[in-house]
């Protein structure tokens, strides 16, 4: 899949205004994330990663031995709390206005995100569902991948614009667009 | 300085995502220990060329703190270990 730019003028975009309508390759940033952030009390960090796993309708990144994010784009933050209050030995706290998720897909992914991170991203190192933190254009992030070519990116709220126009600007050669989500 | 570091918890990482704080094997006086042993412990401190164990916090990662084992001639890293296990083998000082 190649996207030919030769036909277009560089300043295109510039002086027409970005394109909107979503390329092969697109981040889609939700607009109402409901984030997570656990950490487990010392002694009881399998115990907790056991109790987050089994739980229904969130999704749960990996960020240290006894910390994790807990993502949610279905169930409001009211649920979420009732099942993280349900779980001893665990403490956690409503990041959803304080983090900003984007979802960055399409057949260039590796290639973009290769100059984003310095962490190997081949699937048979970075597998589906497979998540951690790592320095994400400079930003301290939680990079996750939620399918073959696709991966969800979760940075600070007050650095998410800087992280976000270097991403885009990493994306440019491969057609990268953006968006809502929802 | 050795490029990639690969921490127990997050896998090979960049330097980029470390800070490092120092020498790991110096051990911490207990808080009624005498002038002296404080003065050493802050101030009088080695510079080994060669192996050389450190504190290496993994800021942009985990998170955690990190024993690195390395020599800092070749930039040979022999083994890095989380800062509570290295603390737990050593045993109580």
């Amino acid at each position: 899949m190649s996207i030919n730019l030769l036909h277009r003028h560089v300043l295109e975009d510039y002086i027409s205004g970005f394109e909107t309508d979503p390329n092969p390759n697109h981040v889609a940033v939700s607009r109402r994330p409901v984030i997570f952030s656990v950490l487990a009390h010392r002694g009881q960090e399998t115990a907790v990663a056991e109790a987050l796993g089994s739980a229904h309708g969130v999704v749960l990144r990996f960020c240290s031995p006894s910390e994790w994010l807990l993502v949610s784009r279905t169930a409001g933050p009211a649920t979420v709390a009732g099942i993280l209050s349900d779980i001893a030995g665990a403490s956690f706290a409503d990041q959803s206005d304080g983090r900003v998720l984007m979802t960055i897909s399409g057949p260039s992914v590796r290639n973009i995100l290769g100059k984003c991170v310095a962490v190997d991203l081949h699937p048979e190192v970075f597998a589906e569902d497979y998540s951690a933190n790592m320095l994400f254009c400079h930003v301290a992030a939680n990079v996750a991948r939620s399918g073959p070519d696709t991966f969800e990116i979760i940075v600070p709220r007050s650095l998410a614009g800087s992280a976000f126009e270097e991403l885009l600007e990493m994306g440019r050669e491969h057609a990268l667009t953006r968006g809502f989500s929802d | 300085m050795a490029s990639l570091i690969t921490c127990p918890h997050c896998g090979a990482r960049p330097k980029e995502e470390f800070s490092v704080r120092g020498a790991a094997m110096p051990a911490r006086p207990s808080p009624m220990a005498k002038d002296e042993a404080w003065h050493a412990y802050v101030y009088i401190r080695d510079n080994p060329k060669g192996r050389y164990q450190e504190y290496w916090h993994h800021a942009a990662g985990c998170r955690r703190w990190l024993v690195v084992d390395r020599d800092n001639l070749t930039h040979d890293v022999f083994g890095v270990t989380d800062a509570a296990d290295f603390v737990q083998a050593r045993g109580i000082e």
